[in-house]
């Protein structure tokens, strides 16, 4: 029942026009159908040719592209909530998944997948919520100053005052700055500096008003200290907004909030205004 | 739901609507004549796939490489609080450094929905324009409103801390949702990031994947660019004059972020969007009214796709095409990069001279029909024209007439000089 | 575009094949052209994705780039590229002959012909061009040798593409709208297919429905260098992803066996324009050349050996941006350039003379005298001015100075007698 390798090579062309004619009529579903055919197809066509090689056919896992059985390296020491814990020390300000990645790779020589980040602060939730402050500490959001949501894109630790972890509209620059400064102070601790660190440097070095004059030029003392006097413009009316916001959190939101943030629901004709804490549905 | 939506619901049928971008509304402005693109869009048809089962595919796409590289690079400008994006606003509009504010308006408080999204663009921007007004009074000193540019020369920068408006002056308003007028009804748009600068004014900002190379870059698509980001000055000026702010407020000149050279980095360019803005709002207030010629349409007018119980739509598509017929239309080669209906309205405008386009049509006198065009050619002068769609015996075809004849009698003398071979007379 | 080509277009539309727009062919068609078909990625500067290059129909080397985006890759792309360039290049080297009569010089007998499909693939080429032709060949970075040559090379080539009577460089499709009228539009006629569909239909099918087939990008790939979109996201992410997997895992079989897959994917994609291009060629080359193509030829080969002669002796290359100097004297050289070459047109080929008698910019009369020793005193000095006296059509004014058939010599009209 298995067909030739090539007939199968016809009927993959076939359907592979067919895929491309679907999506040109705008025709989605038959686009679809089509689409699962042909991964059919083209694993029926896998396996014809290993069954003609003599060898194991290489199965794909759907969706990841990697292959079971290939020698995987060794698996990282710690584990990812601890990488990003460390990465977010170093910085001391909240940030998005690519500069923790980035800063992780650059300082703890070892590297994760910016995607394996999107899920971790929804665990964390899950986790502090069925058990509450059981960990000596949490990979929690940062909340937006005005509505306390959980600000897109961005991780902080939950051992942080809430003063740390709020986000106005001057915060999103201080932290910049503020990372500069712990980047380039971490760069003076290490003997040889190496591309990957340099390049992480000249990625603040190159946005700071008198940081540096070049990428080959850079000094970390010299990028600090530019960062340093453009945060002092900064810091008081940053600190004011985060303050006022921090105060009203406290007010405001459950323990859970506090760390994740809150949701703003619509109201409903006839209902409760629905504002809680915690994730929507 | 009022009439007008009850109808344009009827005539999108069951499909979920599909909303206008500034793209479409480019391309509507740019062919206000055509009624049968104004009432698609305007109902949200999904055009592409009418077309097709019409029996006209149009290839429309994206190849997923250029929006990822496209998505890629707008993250990388908007990283960091905007840090690139900064520096190329500190460098090409002289923004003050304490003027570094970012207020991300993708969600409001976690929820994504336009209405609040709206709400929130429209709040952010008036509580920024009037506080910079407030700061221009603070520093003049006057009672009266005075020019913020007076205030800047005079104190240098924006008062700073403690709980003066400086805190409440956004900067940098990252997308941001705004609402345009287009045919009697709202389309949302959403602008890549709107700057605000206190001793100036608001910039649009469009940020394009496409590179500029030794200061130059794809003519077409900065044309592109230019004319959707007039569309976004149009919707921020309206949504300002709701507030009593005026138009001048916003700057004519867009900015244009994109990869410079080979690499990466990002480098800003100013575009002067002054010629489309007229353009654009001569050819909006020409867009006629969408109930009036919703009113022109037969009630029962659909183009649904109901599908029956194997997933097949219902009607013929020779039905689905009479309906379209129902409806208009103005074809041009410019159709061919703006809409889905390209090949369909194509196909019925054969036979048009306006199917060469706009210059060769105005070549041949500004005669419609190709038969016409070939028949005056072809006449004696003084001959007798017959009835005809075109039939005009003297007046307005009487000079194309003349064109024409002059024309024929011209190539068939330049003809006949050369090598039989090589073609026959006219 | 003028009435006499739009009438062309509705004639072309009522017989369903293009028609003449004219009697000769106006730019050289070498007997040895190198054919050039690029791919470029979407979304990306100047990414080449592959190419189909050679000097004849059975002569396609076909490059392919496994990782578009990256650098090295790129270059070593440039660098396969150069080696065939080059060579076909430095092929012309190998005759010269002498030329002009007051001051002899060498110039080379003949000279290359860099054939694209069409405008867009011009402009790959010379960003192409631009981004190889200042590269270091030593240090960090290094490129071989081969690379900012071939740079220079493709710049110069683009350069001339823009100037009006040089054939060094062609895009086909401008090539062939110049010569023949379609019943479509312009627009359209900058698809291969759809155009060679008009002036070149299969027999049974008129050019209306021969370009509609070739704008079938499923059936019809799409000259490039810009891919179809579906292509893109159904065919050609895969093998990419394929190739990064295969990479990422070792190697070996899998690599190669995902390697072989890309390039018969993007082979699918330029097989069928390079037949095209070929049938391009051969249709030009049926038409017979006009009276001035070869002297506009020669002034090509000037300009080829002085690149080549600049090439050697070590001059820089072509600087990023010009000068406003030497861009005021490029324009004004260029404009001079444009009136000469629509003057040689319109002698050569009664069909474009017949345009510029439409609109009184020519006119064709009986000569009713000569005065071949007429002398003008009226100036300061007296200067030879032979008058032909003529009955032209009314619409030629007096005064008006227009180009005569000698050339470097002009025509005023005087007052006219009863």
């Amino acid at each position: 029942m298995s067909e030739s390798a090539e007939m199968l090579e016809r009927r993959i062309d076939r359907l592979r026009a067919a895929v491309r004619e679907a999506v040109v009529a705008g025709d989605r579903e038959g686009a679809r159908a089509l689409r699962s055919e042909l991964k059919s197809a083209e694993h029926a066509w896998e396996e014809a040719l290993a069954r003609v090689e003599g060898s194991a056919p290489e199965a794909v896992q759907p969706g990841t592209g990697e292959r079971p059985g290939r020698v995987t390296p060794p698996g990282p020491l710690i584990p990812l909530r601890e990488q990003v814990h460390q990465a977010l020390s170093l910085l001391t300000v909240p940030a998005a998944p690519r500069l923790i990645v980035t800063v992780h790779e650059a300082f703890f020589a070892e590297s994760f997948p910016v995607a394996r980040l999107t899920s971790l602060r929804r665990d964390e939730e899950r986790s502090f919520r069925s058990a509450p402050f059981a960990r000596p500490y949490y990979i929690c959001a940062a909340l937006a100053a005005d509505l306390l949501a959980p600000a897109r894109g961005l991780l902080a630790i939950s051992t942080w005052p809430m003063e740390k972890r709020v986000i106005g509209p001057l915060s999103p620059r201080v932290h910049f700055l503020t990372a500069a400064i712990r980047v380039a102070e971490s760069i003076e601790r290490i003997p040889g500096p190496d591309a990957d660190v340099r390049r992480l440097l000249w990625r603040f070095a190159a946005n700071i008003p008198g940081a540096t004059g070049s990428a080959a030029a850079m000094d970390p003392r010299a990028v600090a200290e530019a960062a340093q006097a453009e945060l002092q413009v900064h810091e008081a009316a940053d600190l004011d907004v985060r303050r006022a916001a921090a105060q009203r959190g406290r007010r405001q939101l459950d323990d859970a909030g506090q760390l994740f943030g809150s949701r703003l629901q619509v109201r409903q004709p006839g209902g409760r205004a629905a504002r809680g804490s915690g994730t929507a549905s | 739901m009022n009439g007008t939506e009850a109808r344009l619901a009827r005539i999108r049928g069951g499909a979920v609507p599909r909303s206008h971008n500034a793209r479409t509304i480019a391309a509507l402005a740019s062919n206000p004549g055509c009624t049968r693109r104004a009432v698609l869009d305007a109902a949200g048809a999904d055009k592409q796939r009418l077309a097709a089962y019409a029996g006209f595919p149009a290839p429309f796409g994206q190849s997923r490489f250029a929006l990822t590289r496209g998505n890629a690079f707008e993250a990388q400008v908007k990283a960091d609080g905007a840090a690139e994006l900064l520096r190329l606003l500190r460098e090409h509009l002289r923004l003050p450094i304490p003027e570094a504010s970012y207020d991300d308006l993708s969600e409001v408080g976690g929820n994504a929905s336009l209405e609040l999204r709206h709400a929130r663009t429209r709040s952010l921007l008036a509580r920024t324009a009037r506080s910079a007004s407030d700061a221009a009074d603070v520093a003049a000193g006057s009672d009266a409103a005075s020019p913020a540019n007076d205030a800047c020369t005079a104190s240098g920068a924006s008062p700073a801390g403690g709980d003066s408006p400086a805190a409440d002056i956004g900067t940098m308003f990252d997308h941001p949702l705004l609402r345009l007028e287009v045919g009697g009804r709202h389309a949302y748009l959403e602008p890549d990031l709107i700057a605000f600068q206190v001793c100036g004014q608001f910039h649009v900002i469009e940020i394009k994947s496409f590179a500029v190379i030794d200061g130059r870059a794809d003519g077409d698509k900065v044309a592109a660019a230019a004319i959707q980001s007039a569309v976004y000055v149009l919707a921020l000026r309206d949504a300002l004059a709701e507030l009593g702010v005026p138009p001048a407020a916003v700057a004519d000149e867009t900015i244009l972020v994109c990869p410079e050279n080979f690499a990466n980095r990002p480098v800003a360019v100013s575009l002067d969007v002054r010629r489309q803005l007229t353009v654009l709002r001569r050819q909006l207030s020409r867009l006629d009214r969408i109930d009036d010629l919703l009113d022109l349409l037969p009630a029962d007018l659909t183009f649904d796709l109901g599908p029956d119980d194997q997933g097949v739509p219902r009607r013929a598509p020779a039905d689905l095409a009479a309906a379209i017929r129902q409806i208009e239309a103005r074809y041009a080669p410019e159709c061919l990069g703006t809409c889905e209906m390209c090949f369909f309205c194509r196909e019925e405008a054969r036979g048009c001279t306006a199917a060469f386009g706009r210059e060769a049509r105005d070549d041949l006198g500004g005669v419609e029909q190709v038969a016409t065009v070939l028949r005056l050619a072809r006449a004696t002068p003084g001959a007798g024209q017959g009835p005809g769609p075109d039939s005009d015996p003297g007046g307005d075809l009487a000079e194309a007439a003349e064109l024409l004849r002059t024309a024929a009698r011209l190539r068939t003398e330049s003809l006949g000089q050369r090598p039989e071979s090589l073609g026959a007379a006219v | 575009m003028s009435t006499l080509t739009s009438l062309a277009r509705a004639i072309a539309a009522e017989r369903g094949a293009a028609q003449p727009a004219c009697a000769v062919r106006h730019l050289h068609i070498s007997e040895r052209p190198l054919v050039f078909i690029p791919l470029a990625l979407a979304g990306e500067a100047n990414a080449p994705l592959a190419a189909m290059v050679g000097d004849s129909p059975r002569a396609a080397h076909m490059l392919t780039v496994a990782e578009p985006r990256d650098r090295d890759q790129r270059f070593a792309f440039a660098a396969q590229l150069a080696a065939i360039v080059l060579r076909y290049i430095e092929s012309y080297f190998g005759s010269e002959e002498t030329a002009g009569t007051r001051e002899p010089r060498i110039r080379y007998a003949d000279a290359p012909q860099l054939l694209v499909p069409n405008p867009a693939g011009v402009a790959f080429t010379r960003l192409l061009g631009r981004s190889t032709r200042f590269r270091r060949t030593a240090g960090p970075y290094a490129v071989a040798e081969t690379v900012p040559v071939l740079g220079r090379w493709l710049t110069f080539l683009t350069e001339r593409a823009e100037h009006p009577a040089s054939s060094l460089m062609l895009a086909v499709t401008d090539a062939l709208a110049l010569h023949w009228a379609t019943g479509q539009s312009p627009v359209e006629d900058l698809n291969l297919g759809a155009l060679l569909g008009w002036i070149d239909p299969p027999p049974g099918r008129t050019g209306a429905q021969a370009a509609a087939r070739a704008e079938d990008p499923v059936r019809c790939p799409p000259a490039g260098p810009a891919t179809d979109p579906t292509f893109d996201n159904e065919v050609l992410e895969a093998r990419l992803l394929a190739i990064r997997t295969a990479r990422a895992t070792g190697g070996g079989p899998p690599m190669q066996r995902a390697t072989a897959a890309l390039t018969s994917a993007l082979a699918t994609q330029l097989e069928p324009t390079w037949t095209l291009m070929w049938r391009a060629v051969d249709l030009l080359r049926g038409l017979p050349a006009g009276n001035h193509v070869a002297a506009r030829w020669d002034h090509d080969k000037d300009a080829f050996t002085w690149h080549a002669n600049h090439l050697r002796d070590g001059g820089p290359p072509q600087p990023r941006r010009d000068g406003a100097v030497s861009a005021a004297r490029r324009l004004a050289g260029l404009e001079q350039v444009q009136a000469e070459y629509a003057a040689q047109r319109a002698f050569d080929d009664p069909l474009v003379m017949a345009e510029h008698r439409m609109t009184g910019e020519a006119f064709a009369g009986t000569v009713t005298a000569a005065e071949p020793g007429r002398v003008d005193g009226s100036g300061r000095r007296r200067v030879l001015r032979p008058a032909s006296p003529s009955r032209p059509p009314t619409w030629c004014s007096p005064g008006r100075v227009c180009p005569s058939p000698r050339p470097r010599a002009r025509i005023r009209r005087r007052a006219s007698s009863p």
